[in-house]
Formats: C-alpha cells, structure tokens, sequence
C-alpha cells in the first residue's frame, strides 16, 4: 500500500479518482467539441505575444482589472484562484510523490519523512487560508451584504458550498491530526490547523480521526473536479484563454492601424 | 408592449445553428462568470432591470440552449432523459430573441468585463444565429432590414432623392456649389454622407457644414451622391450578416474603383461598419478617417483657419461606434479644444466608460421607450456639467439625444461637432456658403 502524506491510498482512492477523470474529460471533450463547432474566424489580426505574456502576468495571474471597480472583489477572487491553484499544486507534487516516484527515492524521503514534510505543511497552509479567506468574503457579499450587482442562482452557491467543504474538510483533518499528535515537531508549521484545534479543545470537541475528513475532503474534491467543465468553475480555463486572445487582438490592430494610420493625409 | 413576444408553448424550436460564430465566441459564452460587473454599466439594464437583458443573463441563456442542442446531459440523450432535460421550447428562444435586441450594441460591457469578452461580436453573431433560425429581427426592426435591401437606405426614401439634399442647400445658398459627383471626376477624399445625413432634414446640418468646411479648406473632395448606398450597418446589427456582406462586398468595389486616398465620414456607426466590419470582409485601398479626424488634420496643416471665437460652454458625447468600437476619443476633443473661445468640459462618463444615447444596434426601432429614458440619463449628465450645448460626432447619436433633449424639455441645445467648426471658420451661426473670397490661404 502506498502512502501519501498522512493517509494510505487505498484502491477505493484510486477507483474514486479514476470515475472523477472520466466525468472530468467527458465534460471537457464535449465543451471543446462544442466549441469546434464554431467555423467562423477566431483572430483577425497577428498573434501578439508579448502581449499574452503581459496580459497573463497582469490580468490573469495578478487579475488588476478588478481592482480598478473594486478591491474587496480583487481580494476575494485573487485569494481563491491563488488558494485554489496552489492547493491543487500541492494535491499534484503529492501524487507525484506518492505514486510516481520510487518509494525509496531521495525526493520521497526529504518530502515524506523528514524537512520536506514542513514545507508541504507551510504549503497548504498558505494557499489553504487564501482560499479560505476568499471564500469568507464571497460568502459575505453574495448571501450576507447582497452585492446589488450579484444574481445568485444554483450553479454560484454549489460552487462556494463545494469549495468551503474541501478547504474546512482540510483544516478539520488538520486540527484532529494535531490534537492527536500533540508534540509532534510539525505543529508550528501547520499555523492554522492548530489555531482549529485550539478552538475545538476551547469549545471541548473531542479528538475524531482525522481520516474521516481526510475522506471527506478527498471526496467533495473529487466530485468538484468531475463537475468543472459542467459548472462555473470552468471558467478557470475559459476566462484565462478569452483575456489572452483579447489582449492579442488589440495588440494586433493596435500595430495594424499604426502602419496604414491616416497616411494618405499625414504621409503627404 | 410592441416587442412583446407571441407564445408558441411548449412547441419544440428550430435548431439554432452556431457555425457562425467562432470557437473563440462560443468559449467567450463559457468565459463568463456571471460577475455581474456589466449589470452596473449596461445603458438598457439601467432602463429595465430585467436579468435577461443584461450582458450576463443573455450569455448565460444562449450558453443554456447550446448546452441544451449539443451538451452532455441534451434531452434526448441518456443522461439527459435521466435528468428530465426538457428540449429547448418556440416560446424560450422568442424571448431570447427579444431580450437579445434590447440592447444597443453600445460596447460598455467589453470595457468592464473583468474577461474583456469581446461582447457586440458575440451578440452580432448570436444574432446571427436567431434570424437564420428565423425568430430575428423583432417585427418593430424588420421595416429597417427590408428598406435597406430595396432602397439602399433604412429609412423607405427613394435612391434617386439620396443627394436631393445638395441640390436644396444649393438653391437656398448654404452651400457654394453641389459637391461633385466622384464616380465622373476623380477626388482625392470621397465624402460618405451616410443615410441619416442625406435623408434626415433635422440633421441635414452635419452635412452642409461638412461641405463647407470642406470647401472653405480647399479640400478636394466629392460625394456618390445617389450613387452612394448605405454602408450596411443596420443589417450587421441586426443579425442579416448574408445581406451585410453582399452589400459591403458591391461598396468595397465601389470604393476602390474610384481611386481615393481617403474616405471621410460624419457618422460614426458608417466610420465604425466601413473601417472595422469590412475589413472582415474585403480589402480596401484608402484610408477611412472619421470627420473629426479630417478636421485634426486639416487645422493643424494650416488648411483650416479657425479664427473667429465661439463663446460656448460644451461638453462632448463620445459616440459609441466612434469611440469604444473605434477607438477615436481624442480627436473631437482636439476640434473642440483648437476652436477658440470654447469652454470644454467633460461628462462624468467619458470615453470608453461613456454612456450610450441607446439609438444604436435596432434599439431605438424596437425599443423606443427604452431608448427615450436612455437618451434623458445621458442628456442630465450633460446638464450636470453646466453646459449649455451638448456636442457629439453622428447623426444618429444627434437624433438619439434630441429625443432625450425634448422629452426632458432640457435646456441644452445639440449640435455635431462639425456645427461649431463651421461658426468658428466662418464667423456665422447659421450655415451658409462661403462668399467667394473666404477660404484658408493657400492650399
């Protein structure tokens, strides 16, 4: 049996994820295979890289564009891309770890059992407050504040309920391991996970196996991912692409028109 | 309500076809999150707070019917009929019809999408879709589509009074001479007066006084007089794009056939279909500037002498299809700024976060109230800075605004931009030719 960082993968784990990957590329071959039913012209002007690179770094990593209405916005969404990219970097290393590396292999053992181990939990930590601390403010101006400009329907709520299960499915299974292994060396490095297990031995709740919510975290991400291509959170790959094919058309007719600019009147 | 939709319930629809549009158009549907940034700035929504109308609530429901034609979960399919997916209905796509055309094509909800969905495209071609379904244009709008394939002109006026205007000017001495026909002698700048300029009297002036500039500066210039047909503007918005290319491929030839270095144009939705829509479909062998382009260029080449002072406080409206579509913002304001005693000053909206006078994309055809209360929100930003004369560079955003003007009985008055250009080279406030002596030095 292999392990993963604090769990066994068990055969059950591998079927889940493979059942998940179906529904996933089913999802995503029908999407493109709606989108390749569109024969009318993509780009009318030259491909601008330098202008994709700049718009990835400023619109789709950085996302300032939304900071020009509104900073809470920028806030809340950027927390959640970042946190939500950073944690799946973390799921991917790990599985590479887990299922690809030789068990005995140098990589394997800095990761898995000795200083490794620390920045995985820094890590997750990280990337999981973000993500948290996104979806708090989502939350807040969707269903608390009620954002004028917002219209809730089924598709936004499953997304935000899906995402807090998995990331305080995380921080549970966190705080139970740590309220199990009090002690343990790691404990300061899992920063917020033991601010969840203060909390819980504050409020008296007893010590649960951590597994259970190992499972069901692993569980709502695996059916979260299945439904990507179905749900709004498709738009992590749709948005992307549209704001570089945006910025390349501009940067394309920006050059097109100051070549041939007015010439017949300026050039005589 | 005109648009109101007639209700076939339950009466399965045609496909709707999405071969037009492009693979980038259908993931742009995909692209949109709902974010709702366009429901604060969209001019229509503003009027009508219905969420099919919004940029968001029309991507979402024409992303529904296509999931619902060709998606995983289509009703006749196994996952479908599991989920009691029911196909898509007459009734459904009719009031996506008409919520689509609630719109004016005014080009805001590109500029704040946090995607930068490319959106008049996409609304164009989904549009595209609806009327070779057949549920396209609204009946309200079909009147324009037909009058421009059987008069060349979406106002029903016969081809053959197109250049009648020329010929009443003349008599009436608010011109020298009727411009020349260019398809007999050759210019260097084809004038395309657009259909609101040559059949609309109450904008007639947009023309006149682009005459007389012209002629006032020496340019050597021409019109196709009844020869000239509509640029097919009116067809591209609407959705006919089969009529559109037929129409912009006979005017492309018609252009490059008459050897001209430029084509100038006082409209921005003809500036707007001839610089950026045919380019999509043929070349062309000149360069197409906007009126107030020319003016940039023809005053500070020294060919126009502005020398008589015009003591007004302005303020200028950026034509949608001239500024967000197009991209000229700078040079009215350059006009406005290089005449002499003109006291500038800008909206709160400007620019590309300018708002629409809603007379665009079919709107004022199918939805003349909501164009009204369009018109009145852009004409009390107006107001509100003071201003005594609200300036803007087209036609139709003229006759847009003065319904705006006269509905709220406000006291500004509307002029185009080539209006005070004219009071400013002449040193008259009423059009009329220019005495034989009067000219820019030299040429």
């Amino acid at each position: 049996m292999r392990h993963y960082l604090y769990f066994e993968a068990t055969v059950a784990l591998y079927i889940l994820t493979v059942i998940t990957f179906i529904f996933f590329f089913a999802g995503v071959f029908v999407t493109l295979a709606i989108w390749r039913r569109g024969k009318a012209k993509n780009l009318y002007h030259k491909v601008g890289i330098a202008a994709m690179v700049k718009a990835f770094i400023l619109n789709v990593i950085l996302q300032l564009q939304i900071i020009k209405f509104s900073f809470i916005r920028w806030f809340m969404h950027f927390c959640i891309f970042i946190g939500f990219i950073g944690l799946l970097a973390l799921t991917a290393w790990e599985a590479f770890l887990a299922d690809i590396m030789p068990a005995n292999s140098a990589l394997v053992r800095v990761f898995f059992n000795n200083g490794g181990k620390l920045i995985l939990d820094v890590w997750g930590e990280i990337f999981g407050t973000m993500l948290l601390a996104g979806l708090i403010v989502a939350v807040l101006r969707r269903y608390v504040f009620r954002a004028a400009q917002l219209d809730t329907i089924l598709k936004d709520t499953a997304s935000i309920v899906l995402l807090l299960i998995i990331t305080l499915s995380g921080f549970i299974a966190e705080a139970f391991r740590l309220m199990a292994a009090a002690g343990s060396p790691d404990l300061a490095y899992s920063f917020v996970g033991l601010a969840f297990a203060k909390i819980f031995e504050a409020g008296g709740i007893p010590v649960m196996n951590y597994k259970v919510f190992v499972w069901i975290h692993g569980l709502v991400a695996m059916f979260f991912i299945a439904l990507i291509p179905f749900s709004k959170m498709w738009h992590a790959f749709a948005s992307p692409i549209e704001v570089l094919l945006d910025a390349s058309e501009k940067a394309g007719k920006h050059e097109a028109e100051a070549h041939s600019a007015q010439c017949s009147v300026s050039c005589s | 309500m005109e648009n109101e939709v007639k209700i076939d319930k339950g009466t399965k629809a045609r496909e709707i076809k999405i071969e037009n549009l492009s693979m980038r158009q259908l993931l742009e549907l995909d692209a949109c999150t709902r974010c709702g940034e366009c429901s604060n700035w969209c001019p229509a929504y503003e009027q009508d707070e219905r969420e099919p109308i919004n940029p968001r609530g029309r991507a979402h429901a024409f992303r529904s019917i296509i999931r619902r034609q060709y998606g995983l979960f289509r009703p006749e399919s196994f996952l479908g009929k599991l989920l009691g997916k029911q196909p898509v209905t007459e009734e459904e796509i009719k009031q996506i019809a008409a919520d689509l055309y609630e719109c004016s094509t005014c080009k805001q909800c590109h500029y704040v999408c946090p995607v930068s969905i490319d959106t008049v495209e996409l609304w164009e071609a989904i549009r595209r879709s609806i009327v070779e379904a057949g549920y396209g244009p609204l009946d309200s709008q079909k009147d324009l589509v037909t009058s421009v394939k059987s008069y060349d002109n979406p106002w029903r006026q016969p081809r053959s009074s197109r250049a009648r205007w020329t010929k009443v000017a003349k008599k009436k001495k608010r011109i020298k001479e009727e411009p020349k026909d260019i398809s007999k002698n050759k210019a260097e700048v084809l004038y395309f007066v657009g259909c609101t300029g040559s059949y609309d009297v109450n904008v007639e002036e947009v023309a006149l006084n682009t005459v007389n500039i012209f002629e006032y500066s020496h340019t050597d210039f021409g019109i196709l007089g009844n020869k000239e047909r509509c640029c097919g503007s009116v067809l591209q918005r609407m959705g006919d794009h089969e009529s559109f290319e037929k129409i912009a491929k006979e005017n492309i030839q018609q252009f490059n056939d008459l050897g001209i270095k430029t084509l100038v144009t006082s409209c921005a939705g003809c500036f707007k279909t001839i610089k950026e829509d045919y380019a999509k479909v043929g070349a062309v062998n000149f360069d197409i500037m906007h009126t107030a382009e020319y003016l940039v260029y023809l005053i500070k080449s020294g060919k126009l002498e502005l020398k008589h002072e015009v003591k007004m406080k302005v303020t200028y409206h950026d034509p949608c299809h001239l500024g967000r579509h197009s991209g000229v913002y700078d040079a009215p304001r350059e006009v406005l700024r290089l005449i002499p005693g003109i006291e500038f000053v800008e909206m709160e909206r400007s620019r590309e976060y300018s708002r629409c006078c809603g007379a665009g994309g079919g709107l004022k055809a199918g939805y003349p109230d909501i164009q009204n209360k369009i018109s009145q929100t852009r004409v009390s930003d107006a107001l509100a800075t003071g201003a005594s004369e609200l300036i803007s560079a087209c036609p139709f955003c003229y006759q847009g605004l003065k319904v705006g003007i006269q509905a709220a009985e406000a006291p500004i008055t509307m002029r185009d931009i080539t209006e005070l250009v004219y009071m400013s080279m002449s040193g008259k406030t009423e059009t009329e030719a220019p005495a034989a002596d009067e000219g820019a030095e030299g040429e």
